[in-house]
């Protein structure tokens, strides 16, 4: 029973753990990336274009590509133009909503939604599905949660023990001491922000492809926001990022099973995520620090 | 100071830039599904203009992004975000509609100013938690409005469906099924239409136009800001705060003070955003009640460069779009949605436009005085 609740909390949790640990990379880099939603839109409905067309490895690849594309969007225009970074993302997140209204007219002939996608064969870890009270955690699996949460020790390991994540840090906390000692910055903050697109289109399509095998308009729900929010919560760390990303799918399928039994209106369930994003952001839980550099467009003196 | 005159040119320029690579994003985007550019702007212009009534569809259309607009650049001017405008005008407009059905009896000039008052302090109310979440926990305004906008369609949603819903919409018994929405609004709290005033100078809007003195009102509302932001201390303090709360907190002025009620003014304007549909094209308030108005604001105050004449002209630009992306869908085929693209685009290159021509003029004046001293 336990172990039921923590699977499904994995499974729904899993798209805000993509996101938020996307989330980690750019705001590290020192760019707020509130685009991360459009990112999210775009992965999951090109993700159910490439998975319809040409299977699921194929959707993961597009959601990706197309992910990446509006992450060089925000890069250029907040990173190179140094404009508002908020502005940028929110302009995208308005873009993506269009885009991807417009092409599933294009492709599908509805707005709305896509066909029906068929996903990843499941997957079972070896060893540990022989363990009978571990079965649900570890059978039955989508190959992209045992991917996401892989991401997680690996993106600590680059964050906080290679030179490229040091490197990344330094940007994102003093931007002029990086730039005196030569590092690059604003090509560092480019793959800050293209490494959150990467990782919001992958969530993005795990949302379309794996978990409910088609794209249906609207499927993100926010969780792009949330993730942000998450990420805050985990303090910009990609371990605290997971534990707050499984806070929000536990809190999300726990719901599910109050709509089930009816004592609630189901429309105050769904305020939950969204409640509790306030909660967690309001530091009722506990308060957290950014990089300080974060959000601030990096100037350099101009001749 | 005739150079003067040259950079308040530049800055002009910027929104015409922003039009014109969204125009050409969009030639690209409609030639990407087969269609001629040329053809459908064509008939985006024809559509939009060549008749009286659709010119009066089109400032029908601008009127909710007038008063959104100007929402949004409220809370702009002094340093903050408003996303939220979305759902405070949902809020707004829902109390509205439960003002106007619940109160009988009262007089029009009673009942329509108070639902008008209702609706934005609806506004404000939504606007209030997300201020005080921003001044006393330093939590970005961004993400708790957005987070509740989507608290807002799901109360929304259980007022309308749960508990207001109108049980005898004199449907006969086992004909078709009734509508999801609240009873409708007395008659008293109904903005009246333009039509009489109109034809008085001679102009005859048919009866399917419902453009209403919102309109009107909303082109009052932004001389009134503008003002209020230029010509009031509290327009002061507000640009102040905005441009730099370390600097004015020095000059004596306290940014949270400031902050919270302009994002509360910026919560009682949007509020009204949805009236103009409301009380004249609905008269009551159902599930699917126009969404969209708020982040379209967003777009219109950008457009405007949070500069209230400006604004009115976005939204009349955005009227526009939208009134010619009907005609197109209709008559080329392409999908309505292109006017979503193309405001994203704008938002864009509006911004990137303004940026660079911001820093090219900073470095004209450096340059200049320099120049001056020698």
């Amino acid at each position: 029973m336990v172990s039921e609740l923590l699977a499904s909390a994995i499974r729904m949790g899993l798209p805000v753990l993509l996101a938020a640990l996307g989330a980690v990379y750019s705001e590290r880099s020192g760019v707020v990336n509130i685009g991360l939603e459009g990112m999210m839109i775009m992965g999951s409905f090109w993700g159910a274009v490439g998975a319809y067309y040409a299977g699921p490895l194929a959707g993961m690849a597009l959601a990706v590509a197309a992910s990446v594309l509006m992450a060089l969007v925000h890069a250029a225009v907040s990173v190179t133009f140094r404009v508002d970074q908020i502005v940028s993302g929110v302009a995208l997140n308005i873009l993506a909503y269009g885009v991807a209204r417009f092409s599933s007219i294009a492709l599908f002939q509805k707005a709305t939604m896509s066909p029906h996608v068929q996903g990843f064969t499941p997957i079972n870890i070896p060893g540990l599905d022989q363990i009978p009270w571990l079965k649900p955690l570890v059978t039955n699996l989508s190959p992209l949660v045992v991917v996401g949460f892989l991401l997680v020790p690996l993106s600590h390991w680059v964050i906080e023990k290679t030179v490229f994540g040091l490197r990344l840090r330094a940007v994102g906390e003093n931007p002029l001491a990086a730039d005196t000692l030569g590092l690059k910055v604003f090509h560092l903050r480019y793959a800050g922000v293209l490494l959150s697109g990467v990782l919001a289109g992958l969530a993005g399509a795990y949302l379309s492809v794996e978990h409910t095998g088609m794209y249906v308009e609207g499927m993100t729900q926010g969780k792009g926001y949330i993730a942000l929010a998450a990420m805050i919560f985990g303090n910009w760390s990609p371990v605290g990022a997971m534990g707050a990303a499984l806070l929000f799918g536990f809190a999300e399928s726990l719901s599910f099973r109050v709509v089930e039994s009816a004592v609630v209106p189901y429309q105050f369930i769904k305020m939950i995520p969204y409640a509790l994003t306030l909660v967690v952001l309001a530091g009722v839980l506990k308060r957290t620090t950014p990089p300080a550099a974060d959000g601030i467009p990096y100037e350099r003196e101009e001749a | 100071m005739r150079k003067r005159y040259r950079y308040v040119a530049l800055e002009l320029a910027s929104p015409l830039v922003a039009i014109a690579f969204a125009v050409l994003v969009g030639a690209v985007v409609i030639a990407a599904i087969g269609k001629d550019p040329v053809e459908v702007y064509r008939i985006m212009f024809t559509f939009a203009f060549r008749r009286l009534d659709s010119v009066g569809i089109m400032l029908f259309g601008a009127t909710p992004l007038i008063f959104s607009g100007l929402a949004v650049a409220i809370s702009f001017r002094a340093g903050l975000f408003n996303i939220g405008v979305e759902g405070q005008y949902l809020i707004g407009t829902f109390l509205a509609a439960l003002a106007g059905f619940a109160l009988k009896g009262l007089p029009s000039f009673v009942h329509l100013p108070l639902v008008i008052a209702v609706a934005a302090l609806g506004g404000a109310l939504w606007s209030l938690l997300p201020v005080y979440l921003k001044v006393r926990r330093g939590v970005h305004e961004v993400i708790s409005t957005i987070m509740l906008n989507y608290i807002a369609f799901s109360l929304i949603h259980y007022l309308i469906a749960d508990v207001f819903m109108d049980r005898q919409q004199g449907l006969m018994p086992g004909v078709g099924n009734p509508l999801i929405r609240t009873p409708k609004i007395a008659p008293s709290a109904l903005m009246p239409r333009m039509h009489g005033f109109l034809a008085l100078f001679g102009v005859d809007l048919p009866r399917h136009v419902y453009l209403n003195w919102f309109f009107p009102l909303g082109l009052l509302l932004a001389v009134a800001v503008h003002y209020l932001i230029w010509r009031t201390a509290f327009g002061y303090e507000l640009r102040a705060v905005g441009h730099n709360p370390a600097a004015a907190e020095a000059a004596g002025i306290d940014p949270a003070a400031v902050q919270i009620r302009a994002f509360l003014l910026s919560g009682l304007i949007a509020g009204v955003t949805g009236l103009s549909d409301l009380l004249s094209y609905f008269g009551y308030m159902d599930l699917d009640f126009p969404k969209g108005y708020g982040f379209t604001g967003i777009a219109v105050a950008l457009m405007g460069k949070n500069n209230p004449l400006g604004i009115v002209l976005a939204a009349l630009l955005f009227g526009f779009l939208n009134r010619g992306a009907e005609g197109v869908q209709t008559f080329a085929g392409v999908p309505m949605d292109t006017v979503v693209i193309l405001q994203g685009v704008m938002i864009l290159s509006i911004v990137v436009a303004s940026a660079v021509m911001g820093r090219y003029i900073r470095r004209q004046e450096r340059k200049e005085a320099l120049g001056a001293s020698w």
